[in-house]
This record gives structure tokens, C-alpha cells and sequence, in this order.
């Protein structure tokens, strides 16, 4: 057998396994999203409807549109929160730091955990009756003590946010660190000689240098708060009503719970396009020539 | 402008000690440099003075100010770094005007400075490229710039040339000298290399272990060293130390040699110091001592012999026309004008 068979045979069980399981659901998925696609209509899978499920998520279906606003504003505050507490950790914490090294290893604990998990204890620790932060909260914050965090349509959403920055700072604080690191120190002592302040070191000199590492960051984040599902499933199951309602938790209703997995296709590949200009966003600063 | 005073300076890092109970007096405009090994705490002693370091016991005096509390912005000292420390995100011209930008100088005064200080540095058409573009000792001249760019108190030179080929940094070294003596600016400078500090400096001080072993102008520090180790550290190549005793006035070899008159009193152990420069080599017969030769290099303006000498290996300077070989037996004369006798067990000089 020539070397170059053994080498495509070797391979192949692999490419079989990805195929199946990732790239035909998906070319699958795209079919279906042009089809009427009702799990409790037989014959209706290969039912084709052309561009209808995808003008119709934008014309006839209001609460499309708030999970859109959901997930945007949920993206923008957990992506925007995470990277900064995640920065201010970091630099406490980077070799120079305030902080002790040891306490780093403290910190990767939450990341350790599954998001469904942290959504489970996030609702426990909630509960109005022996929910410990809701009991933290009360005495801290006299005014929240009798409110029912997660019934609450602002506060549901203030807890799924919570929830997700706390998970997600470990994480991010380690890559920034890694970034702080790799600023040579002597730039950093040189501004001090030159005369400025703290702030001034970390705005011109620290912050343009860790730059590339901080966009890598934020796209990162900005992929997994898009796509964020289990998490908000557990916690609040995207209630009450719609108000937690993410586009995945949109997706996920609309094809199981309803059964209209056609349909709930044609939103998953709408929510495709922005993660393709996040990709490529991230893919251009990773592997940048420089 | 001003004098730095340095009182009692300690540095310690747990048990172990950088700066030992240090004092030193710098002079107003004068160029000192701190020279020593790796670890002889000579950089620690200059970023204790630029703030970048907390000592742990001592007072630092810039001018008529104890800075010891000031952070590095508010000492006024301007300071070169090794891997020169300059901003990769900014253009040479951004890199020189910081120090005047965070200092608030007003901005129509920023672009004259910075292009004066170019000049002297002679950069100006480098300004709108990135550090990344620039040549090692294009970034030397860089760092170089922007320390001049403002009139400080005091310079600080950390090891500024150690990062350049050799060739280079004989030329930056006169183009520093001619800069330091035209800015007459207080000047701390770091090197562990000797032709740099004998060069450049006013005086000199020699640290070893966390301590100064020796201060003074080059030419006391050459002529005139005070131990062992100042002795063996300067000059190229080092002194040659020579194991014997003093025998009615006159310096025995360890293998019984009688040899020069020195003017000393009797002692069963010395070490004889003699500088490369200061033995006559002669044909074999001719001298104090025959040796062997282990090995003959011509460098062109003179020649080294190492020769055998009982169990040591010591080197004399030969003119530069003198042709041996390996194995060939020459003898040497050592000039009794110039010998240095040290106690062993002390290091410190006896005559």
C-alpha cells in the first residue's frame, strides 16, 4: 500500500465522524430552513417554501426581534463588564501586581464549572425562600429585600448578565495576564522615568501594547455571549415571559417545544451571518502577520 | 543640575543582599560610573535613584531633596535602558516628545525640542518610522534622545551600549562621551565593561558583592588599584597575579626564583601583581626569568605571550614585530617601578 493511501486511510475515520456529526446537520439544516419543516406534519421536511421562514422571522414575528434585542444588549453588557472587572483583576493580579500569584489558581475555579451548572446554582442561590444572594442582597439593599429576582423581567436579565460575567472572568483574566506579561517591563519603566502617572503609563503605554491580546478578548467573548444558551435554559428557561429570551433559547423553542424545526433553521442561519464577521474578525487578529 | 548624594544605601532582597550600606557623593556635572561583574548590585543602585526600586534602608538625595518617597515621574532624572525601553506603538518622533508631552510642555515647543535633540543624536530622518524599522543602534540613538529631549537633574545610563556589535559601540562610546561633556549634565552610568567606564568616566566606582571596592578617577583606578579585585578587574588583558613570598626585599616565586627588589618587608605569602605592559620579554637568558611559551598571539598592534610560570599561566605584551612559536623558551624582566604587592588572604594592597 503506497504511503499516500495509508496516510487518506488513517485520517478517515475522523473525517467520517466530523462529516456526520458537524457538516452533514448542517448542510441539513440549511435545506431544511427552506422548507415548511413541521415535526408534527409528516411529508412537511421535504416541503419546500423557498425564502418564506426567513421573511417571515423578519415581518410576522415580534418576538424574533426580542430575542434579537436580548441577545444584543446581553452581548454588549456581558462582553463589555467580563473585559473590564477581567482587565482590573489582571493587571491586580499579573506578575508586578498587587496580589499574590498563588490567589490565580483561586480564580479558575468558576471556569471549571459547566454553564448549565452555574445556571442551576445561579437560580438556587436566587430563590426568594433560601436563596442565599437573594438573602445577601435584602440585608445589604433594604429596598431589593422583598423583590423576586427572577420574576422580575429587568432583574431576571440583571441575574442572567451576573451570572455569565462571573463565569466568564477566570477565563478572561488568565488571557490578559498571559497579554500583560508580554509587555516588556522596561516600556513600562521607561514612561514612569519619563514623568507619567499611573493612569498615564496604563493609558499609553500598558493599554496600546496589550491591544491585540484585548481585541482577541473581546471577540472571543462577544462569540460565546451571542451564542450563550445552556446557561440562561437553566436559569431562567428565557423567562419570565420572553424577557430573557436569547436567539438560541429563541431557536431551541421554536424547533423542539413547538416542533417547527423548519423554521427555527432559518433563524439559526440568520444568526450565522454575525458570527461570520466575528470569526473573521478573530481569524485576522490571531494569525496576523506582524 | 545637581549633585546626588547616596547615604547608607541598603538593598536587600530576603537574605540576600544587593546594596550593602552604601554612601556615595556624586558631583554636580560630573560623569560617574558604577562598574562591577553581573550582581555586584550596580544596577540596583541606579534604579533605587530613579525610583524604580524601594531601598530598604538609606536616604537618597537628588539636588537638596531627599526623593526617597518620590515616585520616578516627580525625581526629574531622565534614564537610558538596556533594551533601550522604547514605545513600539509610537513613532520615533512620539517616542523622543513623551517625556515632554507628559510633562505638559506646551505643544508648539514640542517639535523644535524633539527635533534638536534628533539632531544631536543625529536621527532626524528616522522620525515618522516605528522603533521595528530601526537598526540596534538606531534605537540606542533613540533611547539616547529621548533623555536629552528635556534638561533633568541627573542621567541615568543602564549597561546603554552592551546591546551593540561590538564596532558600534566604539563609536557610540565617543559619541556619548562628546555629548556628555557638551550637555555637562550630572551623570550616573552602569557598565561591567572596563574600556567603557575608563573612557567615559570622571571617575569610577568599582562594586563588587553589594560594595564599592574602589572610587576614583580612571587613573587611579588603573594605576593605583587598592585590592585584588580592582586589580584584576581592569585592564585588558587583566593584570597577572603572581603567587610568592618576600625574601630579603626581593619577590620569590613559589618555586624559588628570586626575582625583583621590592619595597617591602618580609612575608611568606604575597601576591605580585604586574600589568602585561609592564614585562620586558627578551630572548631566552636574557631577563629575570625564563619561561615557556604555552601559547603566542599577534594581534596586530602587539603581541600576548602566555607563558608557563611554574603552575600559574601569566601573559606579557610583546612588540608588535616579535615572532615565537609555541614550546619556544623566552625570558622576562618585570619593571620594578610598576608592581603591585597584595596580601592574600585580605586581597588589600600592601605596597
Amino acid at each position: 500500500m503506497r504511503d499516500n493511501t495509508l496516510k487518506y486511510l488513517l485520517v478517515l475515520p475522523a473525517v467520517l465522524v466530523v462529516f456526520a456529526t458537524a457538516i452533514w446537520p448542517l448542510i441539513e439544516s440549511l435545506r431544511l430552513s427552506f422548507t415548511v419543516g413541521r415535526l408534527n406534519r409528516p411529508g412537511s421536511l421535504d416541503q419546500y417554501l423557498g425564502w418564506e421562514n426567513y421573511t417571515w422571522a423578519f415581518s410576522q414575528e415580534p418576538a424574533f426581534w426580542n430575542s434579537v434585542w436580548i441577545t444584543a444588549i446581553y452581548t454588549v453588557l456581558t462582553v463589555a463588564l467580563t473585559t473590564l472587572l477581567a482587565l482590573g483583576l489582571a493587571m491586580l493580579l499579573a506578575p508586578g501586581g498587587r496580589f499574590r500569584s498563588g490567589v490565580q489558581t483561586l480564580l479558575i475555579l468558576p471556569f471549571a464549572m459547566s454553564p448549565a451548572l452555574i445556571g442551576v446554582s445561579f437560580r438556587f442561590m436566587f430563590n426568594p425562600e433560601f436563596g442565599l444572594f437573594d438573602a445577601f442582597f435584602g440585608v445589604m439593599i433594604p429596598p431589593l429585600a422583598d423583590v423576586s429576582w427572577l420574576a422580575d423581567p429587568i432583574l431576571a436579565f440583571a441575574v442572567c448578565v451576573m451570572a455569565d460575567v462571573w463565569g466568564w472572568i477566570p477565563f478572561l483574566t488568565l488571557v490578559l495576564i498571559g497579554g500583560l506579561a508580554s509587555v516588556p517591563q522596561d516600556t513600562i519603566e521607561a514612561a514612569q522615568v519619563d514623568g507619567a502617572s499611573g493612569w498615564r503609563v496604563f493609558r499609553d503605554v500598558t493599554l496600546p501594547q496589550l491591544a491585540p491580546v484585548l481585541a482577541v478578548v473581546i471577540i472571543l467573548k462577544s462569540i460565546f455571549s451571542l451564542k450563550t444558551f445552556d446557561q440562561i435554559f437553566m436559569l431562567t428557561n428565557g423567562g419570565p415571559g420572553t424577557a430573557t429570551q436569547t436567539l438560541s433559547h429563541y431557536i431551541y423553542f421554536n424547533g423542539m417545544k413547538y416542533g417547527q424545526i423548519g423554521y427555527a433553521a432559518s433563524v439559526a442561519w440568520l444568526m450565522v451571518i454575525p458570527m461570520i464577521f466575528l470569526t473573521y474578525a478573530y481569524a485576522k487578529f490571531v494569525f496576523r502577520k506582524d | 543640575m545637581a549633585k546626588v548624594v547616596l547615604k547608607n544605601l541598603t538593598k536587600r532582597w530576603g537574605d540576600f543582599i544587593g546594596v550593602d550600606n552604601q554612601s556615595l557623593d556624586i558631583l554636580d556635572k560630573e560623569f560617574l560610573v558604577l562598574l562591577g561583574p553581573s550582581g555586584c548590585g550596580k544596577t540596583t543602585t541606579m534604579r533605587m535613584i530613579a525610583g524604580l526600586e524601594e531601598p530598604t534602608e538609606g536616604e537618597i538625595w537628588i539636588g537638596d531633596r531627599k526623593v526617597n518617597d518620590d515616585l520616578p515621574k516627580d525625581r526629574d532624572v531622565a534614564m537610558v535602558f538596556q533594551n533601550y525601553g522604547l514605545y513600539p506603538h509610537m513613532t520615533i518622533f512620539d517616542n523622543i516628545a513623551y517625556p515632554l508631552k507628559v510633562r505638559g510642555t506646551p505643544k508648539a515647543d514640542i517639535a523644535p525640542r524633539v527635533q534638536k535633540a534628533a539632531e544631536q543624536v543625529e536621527l532626524t530622518e528616522f522620525l515618522h518610522r516605528k522603533p521595528k524599522a530601526l537598526s540596534g543602534g538606531q534605537r540606542q540613538r533613540v533611547a539616547l534622545a529621548r533623555a536629552i529631549v528635556r534638561t533633568p537633574k541627573v542621567f541615568l545610563m543602564d549597561e546603554p551600549l552592551s546591546n551593540l556589535d561590538a564596532k558600534l559601540r566604539v563609536t557610540m562610546r565617543a559619541e556619548l562621551k562628546h555629548l556628555s561633556r557638551a550637555l555637562k549634565i550630572t551623570t550616573i552610568y552602569v557598565t561591567h565593561d572596563q574600556i567603557e567606564a575608563m573612557t567615559l568616566a570622571d571617575r569610577v566606582a568599582v562594586m563588587k558583592n553589594g560594595i564599592i571596592q574602589q572610587l576614583g578617577t580612571p587613573d587611579e583606578i588603573y594605576n593605583d588599584p587598592t585590592n585584588l579585585f580592582v586589580a584584576g578587574f581592569i585592564g585588558s588583558p587583566a593584570m597577572n597575579l603572581i603567587n610568592g613570598s618576600v625574601q630579603d626585599g626581593h619577590f620569590v616565586t613559589t618555586g624559588g626564583t628570586k626575582l625583583v627588589r621590592v619595597a617591602a618587608s618580609d612575608r611568606a605569602q604575597v601576591v605580585l601583581g604586574v600589568r602585561a605592559d609592564d614585562m620586558r620579554v627578551a630572548e631566552e637568558g636574557q631577563g629575570d626569568i625564563d619561561v615557556r611559551i604555552y601559547a603566542f598571539e599577534n594581534t596586530g598592534e602587539a603581541t600576548l605571550l602566555t607563558v608557563q610560570w611554574g603552575k600559574q599561566r601569566v601573559i606579557a605584551k610583546g612588540d608588535r614585530h616579535l615572532r615565537k612559536d609555541q614550546d619556544d623558551v623566552v625570558s622576562i624582566s618585570l619593571d620594578p617601578d610598576h608592581l603591585y604587592l597584595f596580601d592574600p588572604d585580605t586581597g588589600n594592597r600592601i605596597t
